[in-house]
């Protein structure tokens, strides 16, 4: 009986929606996303929405450069002009590039200065360093987001390369999207989709997968939630690369001020993806890959100002704050 | 429309389903499936493992490719582990060897629109 049960059992996961104001003088918004510092994709999908604006293409093409620099030995990052130089100006990030959090040893700099290592018992043996153990169980190439021209002179003695975050921009016809009530995160039945019926649908729109199948169908039976009505076309942006919370914060500022003229579109939507190999995810909250190593937001943003965020979780992680 | 009052909720395993992002690898070349086949060959790993009962688990293909053979798959929370197992110890299809490779897993299908561990640094 033991064996069955434990057949049926899934990881646990964790997922919070909070609804808000972005005009309350509490409202946590640019804190939450200040404070998850390794971002690998952002995308915002704006329903009614043929083609994108030209301020909004334009914060899009200049999200700005990140950098790679090979067999970087990790005592660099903790040399005194390394932190005058870049550490003491705020704005740096730094993440272990092609580590997998679960096998090997990884390194994070966050940008309040700290780093973080993440070291398998003999590695962590040999520093002979204080820490503490892994709540879920070198020399590597590195990447970083900072100042650009500073960058390149600094580790010039080292590889170091510059890279685009890679844009996509595609515009989808005939959508069908779920009604939502701003002040409804469960839904209303019959009358608004919850915040949770959303985040799959939107996880079905960014996956390419088809919405509106049959009951009966033998290959899918996965549709849109209801209720939901079809839009005539909506835009849809995916940014991927090493984006630092700043930019995404001036991101979904600008993305607010899409409401400022009156629009078709009763809300838009932009979710961020962290690196699965990240050390931490929100604030210094330990995150570990289990069977995903997911660590995700998304803001639903709508007309009137009101906001949904949903702050999701894999198995190795703290609740989301 | 007044803003609405602030409202915090935290929900533990809310997802009724887990979705994985598979490919199948044959060790031949050249050998094609559309959807419905790789729907039957699903079905029949299933069924290879865990019987009847097994194969009537429900597998949704929500998107699928052919030229790679790749897919991704939902299936109920608590047939996860009958899915991804029978998928790891499907050897062969019409006597031609081949394997699943499992390349993301997670209730959330957003996650599965990115793949951090796929970056390539030129």
């Amino acid at each position: 009986m033991a064996t069955l049960r434990r057949l049926r059992e899934a990881p646990r996961h964790l997922m919070v929606c909070e609804k808000s104001n972005f005009g309350h003088e509490k409202s946590r918004h640019k804190h939450l996303v200040e404070t998850h510092y390794h971002n690998y994709r952002v995308s915002f999908l704006v329903p009614e929405c043929g083609m994108l604006s030209k301020e909004l293409k334009n914060l899009v093409m200049e999200i700005g450069p990140y950098y790679s620099v090979k067999n970087l030995p990790l005592h660099e990052l903790v040399t005194h002009e390394f932190i005058h130089t870049f550490v003491k100006k705020g704005s740096f990030s730094a993440l272990t590039y092609n580590t997998s959090i679960d096998e090997d040893n990884t390194a994070a700099l966050l940008p309040n200065g700290k780093l973080i290592l993440s070291l398998n018992k003999d590695t962590y043996e040999e520093t002979g360093l204080q820490g503490h153990p892994s709540r879920y169980s070198g020399r590597k190439t590195m990447k970083f987001s900072a100042e650009e021209s500073t960058m390149m002179s600094y580790f010039s003695k080292y590889q170091i390369q510059e890279h685009q975050p890679k844009v996509s921009l595609s515009t989808v016809r005939e959508l069908q999207c779920p009604v939502l009530q701003s002040s409804s995160l469960a839904g209303e039945p019959e009358e608004a989709c919850s915040a949770l019926e959303l985040f799959d649908w939107l996880g079905a729109v960014f996956c390419h997968a088809d919405l509106d199948n049959q009951p009966y169908n033998f290959i899918s039976t996965y549709r849109c939630p209801q209720p939901s009505t079809v839009v005539a076309q909506a835009c849809l942006c995916t940014v991927t690369g090493f984006i630092l919370p700043e930019k995404i914060n001036v991101l979904l500022e600008q993305l607010c001020h899409y409401f400022d003229e009156p629009k078709l579109a009763p809300w838009l939507t932009l979710s961020v993806q962290g690196f699965a190999d990240s050390p931490v995810s929100w604030r210094e909250n330990e995150h570990g890959f289990q069977k995903g190593g997911e660590h995700l937001y998304n803001f639903v943003i709508f007309s009137n100002q009101d906001y949904w965020l949903q702050m999701a979780v894999g198995a190795n992680d703290d609740c989301p704050p | 429309m007044p803003a609405t009052a602030y409202k915090r909720v935290v929900y533990r395993s809310p997802s009724e389903h887990h979705y994985l992002k598979v490919c199948l690898e044959f060790q031949e070349h050249g050998i094609g499936l559309n959807t419905a086949q790789f729907k039957q060959l699903l079905v029949s790993a299933l069924k290879d493992l865990f019987g009847e009962v097994g194969a009537a688990l429900p597998v949704d293909i929500l998107t699928y490719e052919e030229k790679t053979l790749s897919a991704i798959l939902r299936v109920c929370s608590s047939g996860l582990a009958k899915l991804w197992s029978s998928l790891t110890l499907f050897g062969a299809y019409k006597n031609k060897k081949c394997a699943f490779r499992v390349i993301q897993v997670s209730p959330f299908l957003l996650a599965l629109s990115g793949n951090s561990r796929e970056q390539v640094l030129d």
